[in-house]
């Protein structure tokens, strides 16, 4: 320990520590702008100069080392004097013009500005003459506004050991960049972003950054983009560490159905990954699933279990979003009661997606881990007609999620003939083993679901599947992935069509009428689109499946149910948590929003059990650590040509077999092997180390301590 | 339950704010501010200093303003288009505010003209070194602590979402985000809104004013001023008044470039729109809210001004004909440098050519209009100017190449009005009756100008912003008080 005076306040410091940051940690303000609380000091800026007793000229403070007996000043008029040349001088080569700089407002040179006071006019001023460089994915490069504190090149390099980073010349100025002007990627940069959280000024800018929504939000935006909030870069990084349970415990925190969600989720996490803007998403969902495969099942222990309440929740619904809220409702301590109409319960998990994509084990495992949660009876068979009628029979709250498991059948003619199907009937038989099909199948509609009719089609024997949907290519709703596996197995697509008819023989279908349409929109949730004259043209069909949306089961008779509806038969929700039009009812997944997906089912699901729970007095808490505490290692080192490695594909059994051998072949896409989820996870950008990085620490958070 | 409680509340920390939070804590008034930036002073940190109307600095300068000529001339300017009431007190208060802000250490260097026909009204915030940009970030700095000094609670990073008010309709607390991201109640008797206009805002301009950011307008854009403080007024009630841009001229793409570029272009050269027509005297340019709404009203939105080689050269030796307390350098000597400089980053609004008929094409100006346009500027040099009558002083040919041209549009410094209020800065409805307990101060109510700014008195954007901040702190601390009396 050594003892020291700043500005005549005696304290105790360790030996050796640098002085700037004893006097930051004691309340004492010194100005600076190159030191960085993470970084190693370099003294250049000259802001944090101080006088010490016994020596001739002032010295940076973050370069001098606390030892015993060491008195300094820090607001002698020496010292001010060379502070404000020091900001003059750096001011010199800085544009004058804040107000149109991006960082105003959290810029810490302006604050420093504010603190020193403004400099002006004595100086020649001096533009550098940069461009904007916005060649580079995420990160945009303004050198004009740099004033070589060098913050960015030791992070990139003592920190990150990335090393990309370097000070360079161009004509008389300086300044930061890739050796030799390369594009980061080109030169292995990792796009950790570490360099624009440190920037003091508007010189290294995040173009993703938007003052109007959360920092970590658009710094992390997978987990944003995710309805549930999974913790996308933790598990990957416990992926990537070798711990897949961990990672799979860390699913598992948000999410009853980790294995499930793997097979497949819509990854909204993808669609929002950084990744994209240097090459593809990362394959998160696979990596999600690959996890899953690993469980050993330690989570259990650390789950956490509450005392039972007395109080008794009804779930109508044992879908996703219903098994979830029952799910959380048990852990919490209620004794909750599952209805289902169906036989089984799994609602669009297993009545909706065909078990070549989603295995049967897999979905059974899960549900019976929820049914292992607590107090949860299950009535399957079971069709509730009121739903404000549980509250009468004794239960004290109620979350309905019924889906929508109703096909629609649009209103053209032809539409009831013999062959005609929906979807959602359709998708059940091909559970139940009872559909069947004829040669030549036309699906109407062009999204995931319908995708799916035409992958049970071809797996009943059809010999030619058509899609026709009104959506251009492009516009289709099913994603990408799905879209061409459906392509590879033989569907072929029929984009920007309408049907205006289906054709018929004896009361047997026999073929559908299409015309071109141009200028699809949609206005106020309607469907608007022009019919192109002479483009009509005929396909043949002796099965045809309508896949052009689902509904509730719900009666569209606003009373029978009890609650309030809206477009029809959705229950009209009242609140941010799926509250209803009746006290004491809430709901949640498709049959609130509308058909959605399975991991927006399972996120209202969680809002609503915890509004529940606090309605029957709880605290409404549902978080847990199931994962065991991580080490993120802030050197993530050199990969050449990182940003160009390729997105991993999965495993997928290849065409003719996986249809001709549906039944033995096991599911479709085989995911990832060790290997393939080492290499995936290694592309992850690990944008969450940069919300580890120390904030600036500015004046105006020690002028309180220093005023009192 | 209310996760914090107070008496009053202030959204958003620019000098409106600091100055509402420091009266109203001078008053008495228990006083929480929020701020959705990490760093205090708004748009303020850039700008200069208030103005002030009569005040000691005057006196002492033998400068002749009095309140009621002040007045007079706004009222004219604006067409009697704004509520003298509220004129009147801000004027009236605002050579007390300048002894104000000294009491808490703030010095001003004096009283200033900003261009030559404009009157000195701008108090001017002094630094260790001479006028310039950002003085006034100074003046933050000293309400800030002078804030902290009262015991006014300051939460940085904290936008506010929502006024909340009681069943009564009067305000009884404000919904924001915490640093954390965690939404925050605090429970409070007045709200006083401070949040700088919209001028971040693409869409919210489009809206307002029709103009199309980054189009043809280029007006600050000081992050983080969206517009949120001028909705959350008119979801609680207040009535709507007319957004505008506070007009400043532009010249696009030149914040990167040495100063010695703009301020050649700024002088009174010749000035032509998109048919090659001369529009003004061009004298009038130093006024550049005159310069930018002429520059608006034309085809495209664009004036260029135009020199030739031997007024630029002319300029760099004897120093340009304008200087403004923002262009306070005469000296140009390195343009040449900087149109080098422009050519190289690929500036967008300087264009150069070596005949008038290139530098028309170029800019895509009419070629032959242009032609024309230069041969009678040309001839008016040797006699004068028969079209605008611009003096003789600022006629200078154009002969010899190369010729210099720079793109003029539309700009400003964000966004003025939106929210109704009275000489008390309550906010009123659209029965102009106050809503109780909610108060708005700065750009967000600043509805003085009508059309444009007024730029003979300068210093009105940061004067309005610390005298209606005091004015609404001081009605504020007295509601609250009277509340709490009931």
């Amino acid at each position: 320990m050594a003892v020291i005076t700043i500005d005549g306040i005696r304290l105790e410091v360790p030996d050796g520590k640098n002085v700037l940051e004893c006097a930051l940690d004691a309340g004492i303000y010194i100005p600076h702008l190159c030191h960085h609380k993470d970084l190693n000091p370099l003294g250049s800026c000259r802001m944090c100069i101080v006088e010490v007793e016994g020596e001739d000229k002032p010295v940076p403070s973050c370069k001098l080392q606390a030892k015993d007996g060491l008195v300094i000043q820090t607001q002698t008029d020496e010292v001010k004097r060379l502070r404000m040349l020091a900001l003059e001088l750096l001011l010199a080569g800085h544009p004058e013009d804040c107000s149109t700089c991006p960082k105003y407002g959290n810029c810490e040179l302006q604050m420093l500005i504010q603190y020193i006071g403004p400099k002006t006019g004595r100086l020649k001023m001096r533009a550098k003459g940069f461009s904007v460089n916005e060649a580079n994915p995420l990160i945009l490069h303004d050198m004009n506004r740099c004033v070589l504190c060098g913050r960015c090149v030791r992070v990139c390099n003592d920190v990150r050991g990335v090393k990309v980073l370097q000070y360079q010349k161009r004509d008389l100025e300086v300044f930061t960049g890739a050796l030799q002007e390369k594009l980061l990627k080109d030169a292995n940069c990792r796009f950790c972003e570490a360099c624009v959280e440190v920037c003091p000024t508007g010189t290294i800018r995040d173009k993703l950054a938007n003052s109007e929504v959360r920092k970590e939000d658009y710094v992390v935006p997978c987990r944003m983009g995710c309805p549930a909030h999974i913790d996308v870069p933790r598990y990957i990084r416990f992926i990537n560490q070798g711990d897949y349970a961990a990672a799979n415990a860390t699913v598992r925190e948000k999410v009853p159905f980790p294995h499930c969600l793997g097979y497949i989720c819509v990854h909204n996490c993808e669609t929002e990954c950084k990744h994209q803007y240097l090459n593809e998403p990362v394959s998160i969902r696979n990596l999600k699933r690959f996890a899953a495969e690993h469980d050993d099942g330690e989570w259990k222990k650390k789950a956490f279990h509450k005392p039972a309440t007395g109080k008794k929740i009804a779930v109508i619904g044992g879908g996703p979003s219903g098994l979830t809220a029952a799910y959380f409702g048990a852990k919490l301590g209620h004794s909750v009661t599952v209805f289902d109409e169906s036989e089984k319960l799994g609602g669009q998990l297993r009545y909706g997606i065909p078990s070549y994509r989603l295995p049967r084990e897999v979905l059974d495992h899960e549900i019976a881990d929820i049914l292992e949660a607590g107090d949860i009876t299950v009535k399957t068979n079971t069709k509730v007609e009121n739903a404000p009628a549980l509250l009468e029979q004794g239960f004290d709250a109620v979350y309905v999620a019924v889906g929508t498991h109703q096909g629609a059948r649009l209103p053209i003619p032809g539409s009831s003939l013999e062959g005609v199907l929906v979807n959602s009937e359709f998708l059940r038989a091909f559970e139940n083993g009872t559909a069947s099909v004829g040669e030549r199948v036309v699906i109407l509609g062009g999204g995931n679901v319908a995708i799916d009719c035409a992958g049970a089609a071809f797996r009943l024997g059809a010999k030619s599947v058509d899609m026709a949907c009104l959506e251009a290519y492009d516009a289709m709703t099913a994603t990408d992935e799905e879209r061409a596996w459906a392509v590879e197995e033989g569907v072929v697509l029929h984009n920007s069509k309408t049907f205006p008819q289906i054709l018929g023989e004896n009361e047997h279908v026999t073929g559908v009428v299409i015309k071109s349409v141009g200028n699809f929109r949609k206005e106020n949730g309607r469907m608007m689109f022009d019919v192109l004259d002479g483009t009509e043209e005929t396909l043949p069909a002796d099965t045809v499946i309508f896949a052009t949306g689902q509904r509730p089961t719900i009666p569209m008779e606003p009373e029978a149910f009890g609650l309030e509806l809206t477009h029809g038969n959705y229950v009209a929700g009242k609140g941010p948590n799926g509250e209803t039009s009746v006290k004491g009812v809430w709901a949640g997944g498709d049959s609130l929003t509308g058909t959605t997906s399975v991991i927006k089912g399972i996120a209202g699901a969680r809002d609503a059990i915890s509004a529940i729970d606090i309605y029957l007095g709880g605290d409404g808490n549902i978080d847990e650590s199931l994962a065991p505490e991580q080490e993120k290692n802030p050197e993530i080192g050199i990969i050449d040509g990182f940003g160009d490695i390729p997105r991993t594909e999965p495993t997928v059994v290849p065409c003719p077999e996986r249809v001709a051998n549906w039944k033995t072949c096991g599911p479709m896409d085989k995911g990832f092997d060790e290997k393939k989820a080492k290499c995936e996870s290694e592309r992850c950008l690990q944008c969450d180390l940069r919300l580890c990085i120390s904030s600036p620490r500015t004046w105006g958070d020690y002028s309180k301590e220093a005023e009192a | 339950m209310a996760d914090f409680e107070t008496q009053i509340v202030v959204i958003a920390g620019g000098p409106s704010g600091l100055a509402a939070a420091c009266q109203a804590a001078e008053d008495g008034a228990d006083v929480i501010l929020i701020e959705k930036n990490s760093a205090v002073g708004g748009a303020a940190n850039m700008g200069m200093g208030p103005l002030a109307i009569g005040s000691k600095y005057q006196q002492r300068q033998m400068i002749d303003i009095t309140v009621e000529k002040a007045l007079n001339m706004f009222m004219e300017y604006t067409h009697y288009m704004v509520d003298g009431r509220v004129v009147k007190r801000y004027f009236e208060q605002s050579a007390d505010t300048i002894e104000w802000l000294e009491d808490m250490g703030v010095e001003f260097e004096g009283a200033y003209k900003y261009f030559t026909k404009s009157e000195a009204t701008w108090h001017i915030v002094k630094t260790d070194q001479g006028i310039g940009p950002r003085a006034a970030s100074f003046m933050n700095k000293a309400l800030y602590a002078r804030a902290q000094e009262l015991g006014v609670e300051v939460m940085l990073e904290t936008p506010a979402k929502k006024i909340l008010k009681d069943a009564e309709g009067k305000v009884c607390g404000v919904l924001a985000t915490n640093k954390e991201g965690k939404e925050i109640e605090i429970a409070c008797k007045a709200a006083i809104i401070c949040c700088g206009g919209g001028g971040a805002n693409p869409e919210f301009i489009k809206e307002q004013t029709g103009y199309l950011f980054g189009k043809d307008m280029f007006n600050f854009a000081i992050p983080g001023n969206v517009g949120d403080g001028i909705k959350m007024a008119w979801d609680a009630g207040a009535a709507k008044t007319q957004v505008r841009i506070e007009q400043a001229a532009n010249f696009e793409g030149m914040d990167d470039l040495p100063q010695s570029v703009p301020n050649v272009l700024m002088q009174p050269n010749l000035l032509v729109n998109k048919f090659g027509k001369r529009v003004m005297d061009e004298e009038q340019i130093q006024n550049t809210t005159f310069l930018s709404n002429a520059a608006s009203r034309q085809k495209d939105r664009v004036l260029f001004s135009i020199v030739d080689t031997t007024i630029v050269k002319d300029y760099i030796r004897n120093g340009v004909d304008e200087i403004s307390m923002v262009r306070t350098d005469p000296d140009v000597s390195d343009f040449f440098e900087g149109v080098e400089m422009a050519e190289k980053t690929g500036n967008k609004g300087l264009f150069k050519a070596d005949t008038i008929e290139e530098l028309a094409e170029k800019c895509g100006i009419d070629v032959d209009a242009l032609v024309e346009t230069v041969d009678d500027y040309n001839d008016y040099c040797d006699g004068y100017d028969e079209e605008f009558f611009k003096r003789k002083k600022y006629l200078r040919p154009l002969s010899k190449g190369p010729f210099y041209a720079g793109a003029i549009r539309p700009g400003g410094y964000g966004t003025v009005g939106g929210i109704r209020i009275n000489e008390n800065c309550e906010c009123c409805g659209d029965d102009f009756y106050p809503i109780p307990g909610l108060y708005a101060a700065g750009a967000d109510a600043c509805n003085l100008y009508e059309d444009s700014y007024m730029f003979l008195l300068p210093g009105n954007s940061m004067g309005w912003a610390v005298n209606s901040g005091r004015i609404a702190g001081m009605e504020a601390a007295e509601y609250v008080q009277e509340d709490e009396d009931e």
